[in-house]
């Protein structure tokens, strides 16, 4: 081969390694974007959902078409990423992407669980990764599970504000008991996934904090023999000082009451 | 969670658990013959050059056979699936390339394209989403090449093979400007490029040395 011919090989080697290299950018800028709307969308169903209302249904079948409403942006930007995920390219791509997808998985089940008190399946979750076209790409189990394992940290902190909220203890401990379902049922895939075994860990500490939560509720609640409208008052009282000492988000002063700090203690 | 998710997800993950299997078994045994074809070729510094044809020919049917390797893989890889599992086996794709590579410039000076290191490896067109030589396996398999080739040219003056080191710098310095045309990331084929200076450095050393040589002393030195 003449040094000529050497460089027009070379030359067709850079505009594949180019071509891979701006594809895995704009995907990266995308997924970045995804996870940025998901965020978004998870803190909308918390605020939603803590809304005062008289008839809690309509306030969790509000908050949980308000959340879709905001994913349906990332299903746009889904919808656009289809051509660079096509055929073979799902999986060279797909490290790429699979934190967006993850986080989009955890709000979406997020909504899914405010609406029906249950864990959204794996192929409602492909459903709604798609549009009338058919999938924006096949749905891998390990993500589907990894987007699940990091719901259970967002109902942590579902289940603690609702502790505090009036009337909320109840679905505290419906929440705290479907945690522990989740928990138990992931078990058996840590084998098979990566990076479940690590979240596992993360969702057993979430489930603790729930419990101690409701624990704490119980033994002070026995202490005093109050109605149930009483003890609400009280909480609330005693969680509205913590809102005071910290002038950030409501949530975070919930999360604060806790004793565990739930937010950026995430992994991501 | 229902029991009938819980179950198609088990089957799902299961089954790549067994694809992954299949391919560790086929990994380990491309993984036996690029040792053996990397062990006889580096006799290649001991062997002058018209004894060369031989131990190369003695090479090849241990390289062809990796053809079997390379279609049992793809057998196994469910379609569209390449990328999700090339990483396994990258490490002795690169070597057989290496290797391939290697032997053609010894036996006709001339660097090895792309598809025809596929070609040599039995890697059908059909297989693309199953299999391929991806560029940039190709690449780190030819500085492989050129790291050696800088051996060879010092090791080739000690055997008397003075026109070798010449070859070498010429063709080398070929594919080097080659790589100068590419846009790297920052990862180990990055890297390894950087480190090719080296390589191109001592080979100069060694043209250099010969051609003062052979002005001033023109018999070979004593071996």
């Amino acid at each position: 081969m003449t040094r000529e011919a050497v460089l027009d090989v070379f030359e067709q080697f850079r505009e594949d390694i180019d071509q891979g290299n701006d594809r895995r950018e704009r995907l990266i800028k995308a997924s970045r974007d995804v996870t940025n709307i998901s965020k978004k969308a998870i803190f909308l169903l918390h605020r939603i959902v803590l809304e005062d209302s008289a008839d809690d249904r309509a306030l969790a079948l509000r908050a949980a078409a308000s959340g879709r409403a905001k994913l349906a942006e990332a299903n746009a930007l889904f919808a656009l990423m289809r051509p660079e995920l096509v055929g073979d390219r799902y999986w060279r791509y797909h490290r790429q992407v699979t934190g967006g997808l993850q986080e989009y998985i955890e709000a979406l089940s997020f909504a899914h669980y405010v609406e029906h008190d249950a864990l959204i399946s794996y192929q409602q979750v492909q459903d709604a990764l798609g549009d009338a076209d058919g999938p924006f790409f096949p749905l891998n189990p390990s993500d589907y599970l990894l987007g699940l394992s990091d719901l259970t940290g967002e109902l942590m902190r579902f289940a603690i504000s609702n502790i505090a909220r009036r009337g909320g203890r109840p679905k505290a401990s419906q929440v705290c008991a479907f945690v522990r379902g989740c928990k138990s049922d992931f078990e058996r895939f840590t084998p098979h996934v990566r990076e479940l075994s690590k979240k596992q860990y993360v969702t057993a500490n979430s489930l603790e904090k729930i419990e101690l939560a409701a624990y704490a509720i119980f033994v002070r609640s026995s202490e005093y023999d109050l109605p149930q409208e009483m003890l609400d008052d009280l909480v609330s009282q005693v969680t509205a000082r913590f809102s005071l000492d910290n002038n950030r988000d409501p949530l975070s002063a919930h999360a604060h009451h806790d004793g565990g700090g739930g937010y950026g203690e995430r992994e991501r | 969670m229902d029991p009938v998710d819980l179950e198609r997800l088990n089957t799902l993950l299961e089954h790549d658990v067994g694809v992954s299997e299949k391919i560790k078994e086929q990994v380990k045994e491309f993984d036996k013959k690029v040792r053996i074809i990397v062990g006889i070729l580096g006799k290649i510094h001991s062997t002058p050059s018209n004894s060369m044809p031989e131990l190369l020919d003695s090479v090849q049917p241990v390289l062809l056979s990796c053809q079997e390797i390379t279609t049992n893989i793809s057998d196994v890889i469910p379609p569209d699936q390449f990328w999700r599992w090339k990483d396994m086996w990258s490490n002795s794709i690169r070597t057989a390339v290496f290797a391939s590579a290697l032997m053609e410039y010894l036996r006709n000076g001339s660097l090895l394209s792309l598809p025809r290191a596929s070609e040599i490896l039995g890697i059908q067109e059909e297989w693309k989403d199953r299999f391929s030589l991806p560029v940039e396996d190709y690449l780190h398999g030819l500085i492989s090449m050129v790291n050696e080739l800088s051996r060879y040219a010092v090791n080739a003056v000690t055997l008397g093979n003075f026109e070798e080191p010449m070859r070498i710098s010429n063709f080398v310095k070929d594919i080097f400007s080659g790589f100068t045309m590419l846009n790297l990331k920052n990862d180990s084929l990055r890297r390894r490029f950087d480190s090719l200076k080296y390589d191109l450095k001592k080979i100069e050393e060694v043209v250099y040395d010969v051609s003062l040589r052979k002005l001033v002393l023109p018999t070979p030195p004593p071996q």
